[in-house]
């Protein structure tokens, strides 16, 4: 099953349900089945795939939305690209940077998934989100700059976050 | 709250660049400029250093998804039962000659896709000498007009070094040698052993530096040559051709803006040389079979490709 373990990987980290993301990925083995007639054989087959699950899960999404069971995506503030940067820690643990990631709205976390995770390029990027190169580049910017921020939130650096609490509890125990 | 916090128009400048540099979108020269100002400012430094422990922390955290191991038997029954739907009128061998198909569809996109890492593998490796030519050959200046005397060249080499004068200067015939040199590109700790030639109306680059572990690919991106023993790969970034060879500890380049044919010939005479004059024995004992080239196309919005 070629891509399986990319694919999985992906799905798990952009819908938090493994439930979910293993329906997900199934969807996306079918697709590709269905259509496979429309794979241009020497093209890339991983980002073939990859667009398939991004169509599945906008079209989740959408469903979702219309049903009223989610919202639409949540934009955070312009202003937050001129704050000053947010303290990162030496040593990032797996758990706070995947809390982080969780905290980051769909559309940003997406793009980071694919330009930093799976290393897509930029051009990959806008061919299989089907948006425009400079959008690509801005939100993956933004994408970037809010998990730093999540981060640093979850770390518990600004003071305020679960990580400060758990220190404190630690310390206290 | 708006709160500007950078020291200068410059560090503004490169931290907009900074994204598309750690994603490895920027062209070679703003590459270069990036790292220059890297090398001056601590501070951009420190955020670029944040930025990449961010990057290598959510890569390492995302690679414990892993699939259950039921998923791949799931997906497999899930293709089973949908089969006589997708295929009404489909009898089953035809059926088994689409499912072969995929197969085949599926791993003409793995070999390919292995073929593009190599292909960028090879740009990021010869990238390495195209940057330190136009770094300190073409914009530094950093050669005389009149040749530097041999000896003060060795001086400046060491005795590591020095011996390889005489090898670079017979290689390049119509040259003349100007300068030779250890130099670095800014923000990166690693070093080069610089030669710089005047010739055939232009300035050309014979660069050496240690691998750190990597190497360069072979397979489908190499095509068999004249049988000197060492695999030559090229690129061309808009007018600055590359030829690029390693040897067991270093990867040598010969950059100039000649064609890649002429360049191809100075590197295929240059390289089994300098090979055997810094591998020694152990060079001549691991020589492979052929010469081959290897050709990397160049996408003008990407850099070197």
């Amino acid at each position: 099953m070629p891509h399986l373990a990319d694919l999985y990987r992906s799905a798990s980290l952009l819908v938090q349900n493994s439930p979910e993301a293993e329906d997900l990925v199934q969807e996306v083995y079918l697709e590709a089945w269905k259509s496979f007639h429309r794979f241009e054989p020497g093209t890339n087959c991983r980002a073939w795939l990859f667009k398939i699950l991004f169509h599945r899960l906008h079209h989740l999404r959408r469903r979702l939305i219309k049903t009223s069971k989610l919202e639409a995506f949540a934009t955070p503030a312009d202003e937050d690209n001129l704050m000053a940067e947010p303290p990162i820690p030496q040593e990032i643990q797996d758990d706070d940077i995947l809390r982080a990631l969780e905290r980051v709205p769909l559309e940003f976390r997406e793009v980071v998934l694919m330009a930093d995770v799976e290393e897509f390029s930029y051009k990959e990027i806008a061919a299989t989100l089907k948006i425009p190169l400079g959008t690509v580049m801005s939100r993956l910017s933004r994408a970037r700059k809010l998990l730093r921020q999540e981060l640093a939130e979850v770390a518990g650096l600004y003071g305020i976050g679960p990580s400060n609490e758990r220190n404190r509890e630690g310390n206290s125990a | 709250m708006k709160v500007l916090n950078f020291d200068s128009k410059q560090c503004e400048r490169v931290r907009r660049q900074l994204d598309a540099y750690l994603s490895n979108e920027l062209l070679v020269e703003t590459t270069s400029e990036v790292l220059k100002h890297l090398e001056s400012c601590e501070a951009c430094s420190r955020e670029l250093g944040s930025r990449q422990r961010v990057r290598e922390a959510l890569q390492k955290a995302a690679t414990r998804q892993l699939p259950p191991d039921h998923l791949r038997e799931a997906i497999h029954r899930r293709l089973r039962s949908t089969q006589p739907r997708m295929f009404s009128g489909f009898r089953a061998t035809t059926w088994a000659v689409a499912l072969a198909s995929l197969a085949l569809v599926m791993l003409a996109g793995q070999q390919w896709l292995g073929f593009e890492r190599g292909r960028q593998l090879v740009a990021s490796v010869l990238t390495l000498g195209v940057s330190d030519h136009l770094h300190c050959a073409i914009r530094g200046r950093n050669y005389p007009e009149l040749a530097n005397p041999p000896e003060q060249l060795g001086e400046k080499l060491g005795p590591q070094y020095a011996g390889l004068l005489p090898v670079v200067q017979e290689k390049l015939p119509g040259f003349q040698l100007l300068e030779a040199h250890i130099c670095s590109v800014p923000g990166s700790p690693r070093r080069y052993v610089h030669f710089i030639a005047r010739g055939q109306g232009t300035i050309l680059s014979v660069i050496l530096t240690k691998r750190e572990g990597e190497f360069l690919p072979a397979g489908r991106l190499l095509v068999a040559g004249a049988p000197t023993g060492v695999n030559l790969y090229k690129a061309k970034l808009e007018a600055t051709s590359v030829a690029g060879f390693e040897t067991n500890e270093y990867f040598g380049f010969v950059v100039s803006d000649l064609g890649q044919d002429e360049m191809m010939q100075l590197a295929a005479s240059l390289a089994p040389a300098l090979r055997d004059a810094l591998d020694g024995s152990a060079g001549t004992e691991k020589a492979t079979p052929a010469l081959l080239l290897a050709s990397v196309s160049v996408d003008s919005n990407r850099g070197v490709e």
